[in-house]
């Protein structure tokens, strides 16, 4: 079962409320997908500068594998206040810890509400109805 | 390119199949590469950048094709690898009319691969398809929402830009290895195409997405 502090969009991006503000992040599931179990297949993450606004999954990054290159959806509306500037030197960090160290972007919400996304039992039936 | 990104677009419908040829002969760039690292933007009579990954191409002699679907299709269900293995198993398929036996590289390097060209076919992956030692098809998948484009490039005859490469070569032509593809394609995974021009409302869409693909400021890229 992946880790119940947290909800999930189908496309594999997690959020979780830290304070005032939400992590967000990709799954075991989409980092997996993307390399194969091969951390270096990661090559490439692109996220947004801090202060941009966000619309709930709107699209705030992208990432490259080898082979395929996925758009990063965001779970929550509101503002870019930090990026995790580690992952674009380190990308294995994806493949090595995605629900702690490989936290992408801190967002300011303009609603904490998570009601919307997925719980872990949710996103666990998705995954196995869908993959 | 704005075409193939309609294709992306077209949520929901059935898999598309778009096969082309490019006038004039174009260096296509991988979406997060730098100009820098490929050389060959200097000499190419025109450049533009995809919105797949990966390492550039020189589309000359040779067959491009997109396949776009949904992510749920059985051609894209799960795994990125997985998906290439059964799209490369149909273009292995479609090559064997031309006596052309391809089969996906496995760990072993291979005589086409090459630091420093920035180019697709002189890098090349286990899942790459390739013949005779080389890498002889290029391919890059685009994933947005539910949807999935693979493009990717089969080599009919040797290109400067990219020497080394194999190539299908003989009396092989676009047309032919395109309709090999879609013959294949229908064989292995039961894709059954139906022909059609695109429609107006698609065309208009891909002038308006085709534009940024040569736009300066998009050409310069993500990562200056």
């Amino acid at each position: 079962m992946r880790p119940d502090d947290r909800k999930y969009l189908p496309s594999h991006e997690w959020a979780k409320l830290d304070g005032d503000t939400i992590l967000v992040g990709i799954t075991d599931f989409a980092v997996e997908e993307l390399s194969s179990g091969n951390e270096g297949d990661l090559v490439y993450c692109d996220l947004p500068e801090p202060g941009r606004q966000l619309e709930a999954q709107e699209t705030f990054g992208e990432i490259e594998s080898v082979k395929a290159v996925s758009d990063l959806n965001t779970p929550v509306a509101g503002e870019v206040v930090e990026i995790n500037s580690d992952i674009e030197e380190h990308l294995e960090i994806l493949s090595q810890d995605p629900w702690g160290k490989g936290w992408l972007v801190r967002i300011k919400p303009t609603n904490k509400s998570l009601d919307h996304l997925l719980d872990a039992e949710a996103y666990e039936a998705h995954l196995a109805k869908s993959h | 390119m704005g075409l193939d990104e309609v294709l992306l677009e077209g949520q929901g419908e059935a898999p598309a199949l778009r096969l082309y040829t490019w006038r004039p002969a174009t260096l296509s760039l991988g979406y997060f590469q730098r100009l820098g690292d490929v050389p060959a933007v200097g000499q190419s009579q025109a450049v533009v950048r995809r919105i797949t990954g990966g390492g550039a191409i020189h589309h000359a002699a040779e067959l491009t094709f997109s396949i776009a679907a949904d992510l749920e299709h059985p051609l894209y269900r799960g795994p990125v690898a997985e998906s290439y293995e059964r799209v490369h198993a149909a273009i292995a398929l479609a090559l064997t009319d031309f006596g052309i036996e391809a089969q996906l590289r496995g760990p072993a390097a291979l005589s086409s691969d090459r630091e420093g060209s920035g180019m697709c076919f002189h890098h090349s992956t286990a899942l790459d398809l390739c013949w005779g030692g080389a890498k002889g098809v290029g391919s890059a998948q685009r994933r947005r929402g539910a949807r999935v484009l693979h493009h990717g490039s089969i080599k009919l005859g040797a290109d400067p830009f990219e020497p080394g490469v194999a190539v299908v070569g003989g009396t092989a032509d676009a047309a032919g290895v395109g309709a090999s593809l879609l013959r294949a394609l229908a064989r292995t995974h039961g894709i059954d195409f139906e022909a059609r021009p695109p429609s107006a409302a698609e065309e208009r869409r891909a002038l308006e997405l085709g534009q940024r693909s040569s736009d300066p400021a998009f050409l310069r890229g993500r990562r200056g």
